[in-house]
């Protein structure tokens, strides 16, 4: 078994959970997707010494999701109303 | 190990996916999708009757509005009779559960038979005398309150008995020429939230859903800072029935759907008040809004019309805010849906939603709640209302916001409730109707009558006297009288008309425009006011006096513009009667 010893990239974390309550409250959206891109660029810099590439990239991708609704969301409220 | 990270991203994509999917991603997707969705037509033979179909009309680029069948803008004017509520009888203080009070079999209604009133229940009972005196002062339609309880008093054994009631008090309605708005009533959830632990039960007001649908998980029921919905009990039992515990939000839904097949030809029936003023329990907007009020209200309306909006879901659990929900079979397409905004608004008079589009059903009716510095922040902080610092827009701001959140949901508005106590009647409620005639909207005052209360339109019964009374109220208040007996357009081919009343001297005018062949614009004038009636313009009158006194003025125009005018003259009030 091979073990992986790379250290976590804590921002990944943070990254995954905001874009995670992003999907709720759009407020967090734009966090977990500056986050998840900060986290996403010091792992990839680290030349494999930095993990949580998966959660960043989540993270980013549910913040995306998140303010993508909330952009929507506000325009339509300008145009329809 | 390449392995198990392309499983956990792939997992984690799908969880995210399915998490967007049932929050605001896919409630906005299903809004939007909704928002495409061609309206449906009611097809076959319309079926007629004694009044005019009421739809809402969608003018490209302007507000919706509730139309009649020659596609005039409609404004209803009414009050709201509590009779029909099934509320907590204090006879007994120790018993929190006492059975109805007054009797639900329509016989006991018959010919101008009235049961006796009681202090001990909040409000006298409904009868035929009532309904004729609101036709009098000039009312064209009541949102009578019902109550689930009443409705559904075992899950799943509707009550025909209730529903004839209700329908005698249509009948009632129908022969005065007066619409009826069937609301489906609550107050702090219910009044089987249960008591204090030291039994003194005080369920005064409490209302709506049956004992069986009341799930409050051992919460305990106490009122803090002397606010109803301020009780554990009752944020308990409100967050189960939002997160459909139980399947008792299936239950609502079928007992919505009990209505409308009794109704759904009835032209006298405007249309259903889905949920009076909405409670979140435990959750925060605007995620109730918009995750689980909204998406309610396109069920019922799935439910009862069939326009199978939004995602097939299970029903009986939690159903997220994509879901819609199955064809009940009623298929009700000409009845208007009253969607009410919810209590957080009514607070703060502002939205506390994000405006998405709700049903593919054209005919909804925003229905706005206007307790302006009566239950808003600044009554909260205990200030008074004419040194009021909030709302910092004043009584206009909870109507503008109002009208730019119906129209993004493609709705009409009407002002559901309002009222205040009488002592603040040339402040509050001459702005409120003030803000009314300038938004053109219709409204339904709260209330029709109160037993001790002091809201009623009428003076209460004497209070200390707790055997039963014949007498359902005192006198008509004057002031009331004077300010909600008004002269107001009932219908116009222009929705962008503007009237004003003046409460004081009894003067009128409007001015609209019209094309050639537009059909009338009707405006009605109560029996206190004696002016003049003049019209101008591009538009002739004809005046046909009412057997009270009344005059209904119908101007036909000719194409153009035309104003209408009522001089000022004393008015002539009924007073006690």
């Amino acid at each position: 078994m091979i073990e992986d010893r790379r250290t976590r990239d804590r921002a990944a974390t943070r990254a995954l959970v905001l874009g995670l309550l992003g999907l709720w409250f759009g407020i967090f959206a734009p966090f977990a997707i500056w986050t998840g891109a900060r986290s996403l660029q010091r792992i990839r810099a680290s030349d494999g010494t930095l993990g949580g590439a998966t959660s960043a990239g989540v993270g980013l991708f549910a913040g995306a999701i998140g303010l993508a609704a909330v952009v929507i969301n506000i325009a339509y409220w300008f145009l329809a109303s | 190990m390449r392995l198990l990270r392309y499983i956990w991203r792939t997992v984690a994509v799908v969880l995210v996916v399915t998490l967007a999917g049932i929050t605001y991603p896919g409630a906005v997707l299903v809004s939007m999708i909704v928002r495409l969705t061609p309206p449906p037509t009611a097809s076959g033979r319309v079926p007629q009757g004694a009044l005019s179909w009421l739809h809402v009309a969608h003018p490209n680029g302007g507000v919706p509005y509730i139309a009649d069948d020659q596609g005039r803008m409609v404004l209803l004017h009414g009050a709201i009779p509590g009779g029909l509520i099934d509320f907590w009888y204090g006879g007994n203080p120790t018993r929190p559960d006492p059975p109805p009070y007054y009797p639900i079999d329509r016989q006991a209604y018959d010919g101008e038979f009235c049961p006796a009133n009681t202090a001990f229940m909040p409000v006298p009972p409904l009868c035929k005398d009532d309904i004729a005196k609101m036709a009098a002062l000039g009312f064209n339609s009541l949102r009578l309150p019902l109550s689930w309880s009443l409705i559904e008093p075992q899950r799943g054994q509707f009550s025909q008995a209730y529903l004839g009631r209700i329908a005698q008090v249509v009948g009632w309605a129908r022969d005065q020429g007066m619409y009826v708005i069937l609301d489906m009533h609550q107050n702090a959830y219910s009044r089987y939230v249960g008591a204090p632990a030291d039994g003194t039960a005080n369920l005064r007001y409490y209302t709506g859903a049956p004992a069986w649908a009341t799930i409050t998980d051992g919460f305990h029921s106490e009122a803090y800072i002397s606010k109803r919905e301020v009780n554990p009990a009752v944020l308990e039992a409100n967050t189960n029935f939002w997160y459909n515990r139980g399947g008792i939000q299936d239950e609502y839904i079928a007992s919505v759907a009990f209505l409308a097949q009794r109704f759904k030809g009835d032209t006298t029936v405007a249309g259903y008040s889905i949920f009076n003023e909405p409670l979140p329990g435990w959750n925060l907007p605007p995620g109730f809004e918009d995750l689980l009020l909204f998406p309610f209200y396109r069920r019922v309306i799935d439910a009862v019309t069939g326009v199978g909006d939004g995602l097939p879901c299970w029903s009986g659990a939690v159903m997220s805010a994509v879901c819609g929900y199955r064809d009940l079979g009623v298929h009700d397409l000409r009845h208007l849906f009253f969607l009410d905004t919810g209590l957080l608004r009514e607070v703060t008079d502002f939205p506390t939603h994000l405006g998405l589009p709700v049903s593919s059903y054209p005919n909804l009716v925003l229905a706005m709640h206007a307790y302006t510095h009566i239950y808003t922040l600044d009554s909260l902080a205990e200030q008074r209302p004419d040194q009021a610092g909030y709302p910092f827009g004043g009584y206009e701001q909870s109507y503008s916001l109002a009208e730019r959140e119906a129209e993004a949901i493609g709705a009409a508005l009407f002002v559901a409730e309002f009222g205040n106590s009488p002592e603040w009647d040339a402040l509050m409620l001459t702005n409120q109707l003030q803000e009314e005639e300038r938004h053109r909207v219709g409204f339904a005052f709260w209330t029709w009558m109160e037993n001790c209360g002091s809201w009623g339109m009428f003076e209460a019964i004497d209070c200390s006297d707790h055997s039963p009374q014949a007498k359902s109220s005192g006198c008509l208040r004057a002031a009331r009288e004077r300010l909600l007996s008004r002269v107001y357009p009932r219908a116009s081919a222009d929705p962008t008309l503007t009237y004003q009343y003046d409460a004081n001297t009894g003067a009128f005018s409007l001015q609209a425009h019209a094309r050639p062949g537009d059909p009338s614009t009707i405006v009605y004038i109560p029996p206190a006011v004696g002016g003049d009636v003049t019209t101008s313009g591009a538009a002739s009158q004809s005046v046909v006096p009412g057997a009270d006194g009344s005059r209904l003025v119908t101007v036909s125009p000719s194409g153009g513009t035309f104003s209408v005018a009522v001089s000022a003259a004393p008015l002539s009030l009924t007073g006690c009667s």
